[in-house]
């Protein structure tokens, strides 16, 4: 293995079970001591491609390479440690003969006072796993991905169902953990994760790359301003060929205009008489991933429900 | 993988379903069935004492070498053994630290009952059968572990438990270990010759009566440690990649 070969390479990789392509041409690098965030929402094929990543699964076309070697190998070699999800630490053990058992599975593992201290549970190490709530059965988890000490830590999903403060103290562990000079890979649906935790971002969706760069191009690339206003009944022709507007959403009684120019947009929109109930916010973060991942017909089911979301973030955010 | 092995024992011990079918069955059952309602004279009753020791042992034994099963279907239910496949330690390892746990987990089985002979119903034997016993049934334990490894990797969790259960309750009762072969009709100890458990228990038997076990009893039994061989070899390929 060259000393100089990325922590992560996918060369055109392509997995598919059955019918459905969960992967669909990837091709990533990711550097050495680089923090990445794989986006998408549930089903985009996130999981699937950290599958492939760690060698559980093997692609069937294309390469995936850590280290510059088979995933296996960088494994076996104690370079790569991973919180997979729907993991759940396995009963009658203790938080510390959990941990000091995988950590001696490693060629050169931190203390296991260490690894829990990261993970901020020192205090349960005398502690049995199946006494443990849902956020410290998730620490434990990061505890375990950590204790070997791996060159390449990879999260699935690691914050799903934590509450805000245990997301917090989570991140924290993870950039003490990326601080250090390893490289991080986690998995997340939620885009400000992603955005204030990673270097990068690779957002997939459908099995394929849609963006790949810091949270901050990603949101000027598809930024802008929502104009939102109730239609009463007068139909949605016309909008489209407002200025500034780059795409028109109908949810419900309400139009949502995507602009790059909102007082344009809105000078329009006072002209033809049609201000009622007018809102004009930022995209979203959410709204930007929206953008990026496409479809917003009505036949996608995920698709539907993360409009709904988004209305709820209109109403709810001031004017500003 | 000395220290998977441990924190294996360890776990099998804090398992209530372990300790009541690996322990606490066999020599309840053998305290009961060698003390009620047992007339005859005194050679005859010290001779079914000795007799259903091993029978006894034989069974706990086979508990806790299935129970390891049971363990592996639990651990793949928790998405363990997919934790495993992302740490350094290798598949085949991660299978024969499983399998060296039972080789730890049915000593304690086989002991147990062996002393409630020696101490509660004062079988007495020389100190070379005693040593024999044990061995012999805890190297006998082995085609056992295989099966209840099988039904680990290829059933899920709550379908293991009861498979092995019945595997564990069939095999005992036709292969003589509850009751002995003698009392059985003609065709089933037709049947029970064959059975793992009947020379399993025939491995202690021979001991008691003073001799090695015979070529056939070896046979049978490297015929099924094949069999159960090849099963969990199946199961391990079919359950574990999914895993």
């Amino acid at each position: 293995m060259e000393k100089t070969a990325d922590a992560v390479r996918f060369t055109a990789v392509h997995k598919s079970f059955g019918a459905v392509r969960a992967v669909a041409g990837i091709d990533l690098e990711i550097a050495r001591g680089e923090t990445m965030a794989l986006l998408g929402r549930n089903g985009a094929g996130k999981s699937t491609a950290i599958s492939l990543l760690l060698g559980l699964d093997r692609p069937d076309s294309g390469e995936v390479r850590l280290f510059g070697g088979a995933p296996q190998e960088a494994v076996r070699a104690g370079r790569v440690g991973a919180m997979l999800q729907d993991g759940r630490p396995i009963p009658r053990a203790t938080v510390r003969e959990l941990v000091g058992f995988v950590a001696s599975t490693y060629p050169r593992p931190m203390p296991v006072a260490e690894a829990l201290a990261l993970a901020g549970i020192e205090e349960l190490a005398g502690r049995r796993v199946d006494r443990l709530s849902g956020g410290q059965a998730q620490r434990l988890r990061f505890a375990v991905a950590v204790a070997g000490n791996p060159e390449l830590l990879v999260l699935d999903e690691p914050t799903a169902a934590l509450d805000v403060e245990a997301r917090r103290a989570f991140w924290r562990s993870m950039r003490g953990y990326a601080a250090r000079g390893n490289t991080v890979l986690f998995s997340t649906h939620y885009l400000e994760e992603a955005d204030e935790n990673a270097d990068r971002i690779l957002v997939i969706d459908h099995g394929r790359t849609v963006a790949d760069g810091s949270g901050e191009r990603i949101k000027q690339a598809v930024g802008g301003t929502l104009v939102s206003f109730d239609l009463a009944g007068s139909g949605s022709q016309g909008l489209r060929a407002l200025p500034g507007v780059t795409r028109v959403e109908i949810r419900g009684d309400r139009a949502v205009l995507r602009t790059g120019d909102s007082d344009a947009t809105v000078v329009a929109l006072a002209a033809a008489g049609r201000i009622r109930g007018l809102q004009v916010v930022p995209a979203s973060l959410e709204d930007a991933f929206l953008t990026l991942t496409g479809d917003h017909g009505a036949t996608d089911d995920d698709g539907t429900a993360h409009d709904h979301g988004t209305a709820q973030t209109l109403i709810k955010e001031p004017v500003r | 993988m000395t220290e998977y092995v441990k924190l294996e024992v360890r776990r099998a011990l804090r398992d209530p379903g372990f300790i009541i079918m690996g322990f606490a069955m066999p020599v309840l059952m053998y305290l009961l069935f060698t003390n009620l309602g047992v007339g005859g004279d005194s050679k005859d009753k010290a001779d079914y004492q000795a007799y259903y020791m091993i029978g006894m042992a034989a069974y706990g034994a086979l508990g806790a070498s299935m129970g390891i099963g049971t363990g592996v279907a639990e651990d793949k239910g928790h998405g363990w053994l997919r934790q495993l496949r992302v740490t350094p330690l290798s598949p085949l390892r991660v299978v024969i630290g499983r399998a060296l746990t039972a080789g730890v987990t049915v000593l304690p089985a086989i002991c147990a009952v062996l002393l409630a002979g020696r101490l509660v119903n004062d079988v007495h034997l020389a100190l070379w059968q005693w040593a024999a016993t044990v061995l012999l049934l805890w190297v006998g334990t082995v085609p056992f572990t295989l099966l209840g490894l099988g039904n680990g990797y290829g059933l899920t969790g709550q379908t293991t438990g009861v498979v092995s259960t019945a595997c564990m309750m069939g095999l005992s009762v036709v292969g003589g270990l509850w009751v002995p072969i003698d009392a059985f009709p003609h065709w089933l100890a037709a049947v029970s010759r064959w059975t793992p458990t009947q020379r399993f228990g025939r491995l202690g038997w021979s001991v008691l009566d003073g001799h090695a076990p015979t070529a056939g009893t070896v046979a049978i039994l490297g015929g099924w440690l094949a069999v159960f061989a090849g099963y969990a070899v199946l199961s391990y390929r079919r359950g574990a990649r999914t895993a």
